[in-house]
């Protein structure tokens, strides 16, 4: 997901320009010179500026390329595939889909789903992933309901305890 | 003086305390190290237990909680470039950096040791410099906070180590995403497009746990597992830590001394000391090339500065009832629940229950050592594991910890989306941890700027009228000009053989 930098700098001026816009927007407080208006006004202004700058290459050469420590044993070439890059997307998703049906399955079995899902993607065998499904949920079922008393959804198969 | 200090020891030598704070330094240091669960959140928890303990037990459990919990986010950040506590995002990647070289030991031997050093540090200066220190910083007024704040701030971009204008774009990202909400100087919604769930503004927690935590996961989904780590036993934690502190005694001191004044310093806690000093030890450093690769020097001065911001932070809570930081605001409540309210009464009518505080800051320094070492092997099993069973884990600790912070399905939803654009940000060269910082002190800034504002009547002069305004503001404005400075020199050097070599 590398984007030119004329890409993230024009998005950013938009930002910044809606951003003052709509702080420009805001009721003022009657009777005062400054209100809630003022703040995002300044930011706004400043990060299209910014985006601006960006966009124009200014600053570009302080950028250094990240120097990657060489990890012992090289790395193997990663597998290119028509839908690759969107797997980065898997873990929001799945945080999505735990707001979307955490109430309704319960904390145990949509908590086991996302682990197999993510260990899966991961490249684990299922011998690994499947019992790694069943005992995560479990303990941090203990660690936060039974200790922290975080009041987790039971759904549709609660805990004994 | 010494019949107080024996009443003191008297207070804390029960079964009772040492007990209290033995488990609360276990549960300090399991919290912090998660990541997700910070130092705040695991001293927010603990209140409820407080409830059941005699007052110098429910202080010694947040003294040991909190001292621990600093301390512990610098594991997760060492191992797994997961800050667990925002106090350790400073110098996370060098940290993991450090570790991808080999020298795990060095990094998290160097966190142990210069944080209980820092610890102590900080429990001496809120012993001997809590009067006068607490008066200069009583007389500071929003200017002076303004200009504190944004010092802060132009702080995060120094410690990028992208492109300023980048640093400072996604910095500015980071107070529109505090703008959201309705804590604002009218009150009035903003930004949060009718969502009532928005209405709280975004917490800066979630949003953490989101750049830090979701976008790593996100960027091991794309990048194969890298090689196993060879199987060796963890070699001694402190070995070279003397030589380091020989080494590195005049950082490890300036790393102390800022991290006293920023925790004395109302609003500005463990994580600005890091940044601040971490920036600092950039600056001044002999060798700064090779800060980001694995340095020890910056983890040196961050260290020693976050712990000591802990101690120094109960300054103005002990004297005033201001918090030095959201650690010291929760023990302030603790202090009012238990009837030691805060006041500089407190020294002269409650002065044993003083010492056995300053006591405990320094017991909960020295255990931290043997108890951090056993942490430290404890929690190395993680590099063992394969990344297939660690980070499913993780994606449930974000999930649940994200919603245990408000009891509040929201939280997940700013996780995700935080997962999002961190992930994105960097990507692109954005260093999300400037973004994270206005975050954290949106709300700060904007308050200060914004009474100062209505106080001056719109003029600018006032905000740098008074001494030290002046100063910081000075200070401020070089580090905004610096950047620029630099890029006009080297165009005009680069130009200048251009030129002659044309000629």
């Amino acid at each position: 997901m590398r984007l030119p930098d004329r890409v993230t700098g024009l998005f950013l001026v938009g930002l910044g320009a809606a951003a003052a816009y709509g702080g420009w927007q805001l009721p003022p407080v009657p009777g005062q010179p400054v209100g809630p208006n003022v703040f995002p006004l300044v930011i706004g202004t400043g990060l299209a500026l910014c985006g601006l700058a960006i966009a124009f290459g200014i600053g570009h050469s302080f950028e250094e390329e990240e120097e990657l420590i060489p990890v012992e044993g090289g790395q193997p070439p990663p597998p290119t595939g028509k839908f690759y890059g969107l797997r980065a997307l898997l873990p929001p998703a799945l945080l999505l889909f735990y707001v979307a049906v955490a109430d309704r399955l319960g904390f145990i079995i949509t908590a086991a789903l996302i682990v197999f899902v993510t260990s899966t993607a991961l490249g684990a065998r299922w011998k690994l992933s499947l019992p790694l499904a069943v005992l995560a949920p479990i303990g941090i079922h203990l660690i936060f309901s039974k200790l922290l008393r975080v009041p987790l959804p039971p759904g549709l198969l609660p805990m004994p305890w | 003086m010494l019949n107080t200090l024996a009443q003191a020891f008297a207070l804390i030598s029960t079964w009772e305390v040492i007990i209290a704070m033995f488990a609360a330094s276990v549960y300090g240091l399991v919290i912090g190290s998660l990541p997700g669960l910070s130092a705040t959140m695991a001293t927010a928890l603990l209140v409820p237990v407080t409830f059941y303990l005699s007052p110098i037990a429910a202080i010694a459990t947040i003294v040991a909680a909190s001292t621990m919990a600093i301390f512990a986010g610098d594991i997760p950040g060492a191992l797994l470039r997961i800050p667990g506590t925002p106090a350790s995002a400073a110098y996370a990647d060098e940290a993991y950096a450090m570790t991808r070289k080999g020298e795990a030991e060095l990094a998290l031997g160097a966190g142990v040791w210069f944080s209980a050093v820092g610890g102590i540090a900080g429990t001496l200066s809120l012993m001997i410099l809590a009067p006068p220190l607490a008066e200069i910083a009583l007389s500071f007024s929003t200017f002076e906070y303004f200009w504190l704040a944004f010092l802060g701030l132009m702080c995060a971009t120094l410690v990028a180590r992208s492109s300023p204008v980048k640093a400072i774009a996604s910095m500015f990202i980071g107070l529109l995403v505090a703008c959201i909400g309705i804590e604002n100087p009218g009150g009035v919604p903003r930004f949060t497009f009718g969502m009532t769930n928005l209405f709280g503004g975004i917490e800066p927690i979630p949003a953490l746990v989101g750049v830090f935590a979701v976008a790593q996961v996100m960027r091991a989904m794309l990048t194969p597992e890298p090689p196993p780590i060879p199987r060796r036993k963890f070699g001694s934690i402190l070995a070279g830590q003397w030589k380091l502190t020989k080494k590195y005694n005049w950082q490890m001191t300036r790393g102390n001394i800022i991290g006293i004044i920023i925790g004395v310093l109302p609003g500005a806690g463990a994580d600005m000391a890091a940044w601040v000093s971490y920036a600092m030890s950039k600056r001044f450093s002999k060798e700064p090339e090779k800060f980001g690769t694995g340095h020890v020097e910056g983890l040196v001065e961050a260290g020693a500065s976050n712990n000591a911001s802990i101690a120094s932070g109960w300054v103005p809570s002990l004297l005033f009832g201001i918090p030095g930081d959201t650690i010291a605001a929760i023990a302030i409540g603790v202090l009012y629940m238990k009837g030691l309210n805060p006041g500089p009464t407190l020294f002269t009518e409650k002065a044993s229950s003083m010492y056995a505080i300053y006591l405990m800051f320094i017991i909960a320094n020295i255990i931290m050592i043997p108890l951090g070492i056993v942490m430290i092997r404890l929690a190395s099993y993680v590099l063992r594991a394969p990344r297939s069973t660690v980070m499913p884990v993780i994606m449930l600790c974000c999930a649940v910890g994200s919603f245990a912070i408000g009891n509040n399905i929201f939280g997940v939803v700013i996780v995700a989306t935080f997962g999002v654009i961190g992930y994105v940000m960097e990507e692109n060269g954005y260093p999300v941890a400037a973004m994270v910082l206005g975050i954290v002190m949106g709300t700060m800034i904007e308050q200060s700027f914004v009474t100062s504002l209505i106080k001056s009547d719109g003029s600018i002069f006032p905000f740098f009228e008074r001494p030290i305004a002046a100063i910081l503001a000075a200070m401020a404005i070089g580090a905004l000009i610096w950047p620029v400075l630099v890029w006009v020199w080297r165009r005009l050097r680069r130009e200048a053989p251009a030129a002659a070599s044309a000629r």
